[in-house]
């Protein structure tokens, strides 16, 4: 962490245990009002809402909406990994990052240098999809599509916030 | 044997609008969204309840993954690990892997043989820890751990959110 962000960001950015209070007290609604959580917490519904304006401004923490991909009129999931040769791991991964329907892209530590989630409207799009990625990709070597069946837990507690 | 076919609530335009005003701000007012929408507050109100009902949208925060670095804080580093189980064990090693806290997803792919856990971690030694744990499981023929280095693409805010107990649910209801 920089040293020279304002105090009042920095002190927002490393969440102390009030701001973790609060944070839990979203988990289990994400609406409820400040009052509710303030009276719950010992705290005034003001020392709520700033604290959780501060912390979605300097974008530590923020109260989001997980839809779906059912809601996007997608039907299949899948993870895509490859194995590229003579090409940068990331030149890839940005050209399959530009697709609406790649929802996530990471370069990992494993065999698989480049992974990623891609969502289908229907198996026509996978089979398509899977040769554009094989034959319309420069660099890749192998490519390894698993089809997600079911989904057991999915708790993104962690993630990536843009600032506002 | 087939698998189970997903059954979930058709969705529309307005839902897929609603739930784009929201995916960056879940707090925001139901009388904005309905001001800018065309629809009524209450539409919107039922709109949220039934897709929150369906398990196919969720309101909760998320912490910057890229920000936390305080001893104690939640998680930096995200791991993958494959499980490949052994023949009839999937059920068994995915239970051993949802009593993990470091498993923040779990799903399963590929003829129901082989499990993806993400896991959340605040140091790499944890990651050692959690795969000694998967390790120790029974049933488990292969695990193979990546770390993420970089994220190229990462949206949380669509994903697989609905899971098998969300979609149980809904069989529940209609029944």
């Amino acid at each position: 962490m920089s040293e020279e962000l304002p105090a009042r960001r920095q002190r927002a950015a490393t969440l102390d245990e009030t701001d973790h209070r609060i944070i839990a007290a979203l988990t289990r609604d994400g609406r409820a009002q400040s009052t509710a959580i303030g009276e719950e917490l010992g705290l005034s519904g003001n020392v709520v809402a700033n604290r959780i304006r501060a912390m979605d401004a300097a974008g530590a923490m923020r109260v989001v909406a997980l839809a779906d991909f059912r809601i996007h009129g997608y039907r299949l999931l899948a993870r895509i990994r490859l194995r590229i040769s003579g090409r940068p791991a990331s030149d890839v991964a940005h050209e399959l990052a530009a697709r609406d329907d790649v929802l996530s892209v990471h370069i990992t530590s494993g065999r698989y240098p480049v992974s990623c989630l891609h969502a289908f409207r229907n198996a026509r799009d996978m089979i398509e999809a899977a040769r554009d990625v094989s034959a319309g990709i420069a660099g890749v070597e192998d490519v390894d599509v698993e089809l997600i069946n079911s989904v057991y837990r999915y708790n993104p507690t962690v993630g990536p916030l843009e600032p506002r | 044997m087939m698998p189970e076919t997903p059954s979930y609530p058709s969705t529309d335009q307005l839902d897929r609008e609603i739930a784009t005003m929201l995916a960056g701000d879940a707090r925001l007012s139901f009388r904005k969204i309905a001001a800018d929408l065309g629809v009524t507050e209450g539409t919107v109100r039922g709109r949220v309840r039934r897709l929150q009902n369906a398990g196919l949208l969720k309101l909760m925060p998320i912490i910057d993954i890229a920000r936390i670095n305080e001893p104690g804080d939640n998680g930096q580093h995200m791991m993958f690990i494959t499980v490949k189980c052994a023949s009839g064990k999937l059920d068994q090693v995915r239970d051993g892997l949802l009593g993990l806290p470091q498993v923040s997803a779990l799903y399963d792919a590929n003829a129901a043989l082989r499990l993806v856990a993400v896991c959340i971690l605040p140091s790499l030694a944890d990651g050692a820890a959690v795969t000694d744990k998967v390790l120790a499981l029974d049933g488990i023929r292969e695990v193979e751990t990546e770390f993420v280095l970089q994220s190229i693409k990462y949206n949380a805010a669509i994903g697989p959110i609905a899971t098998v107990n969300d979609l149980r649910g809904l069989d529940a209801e209609s029944r």
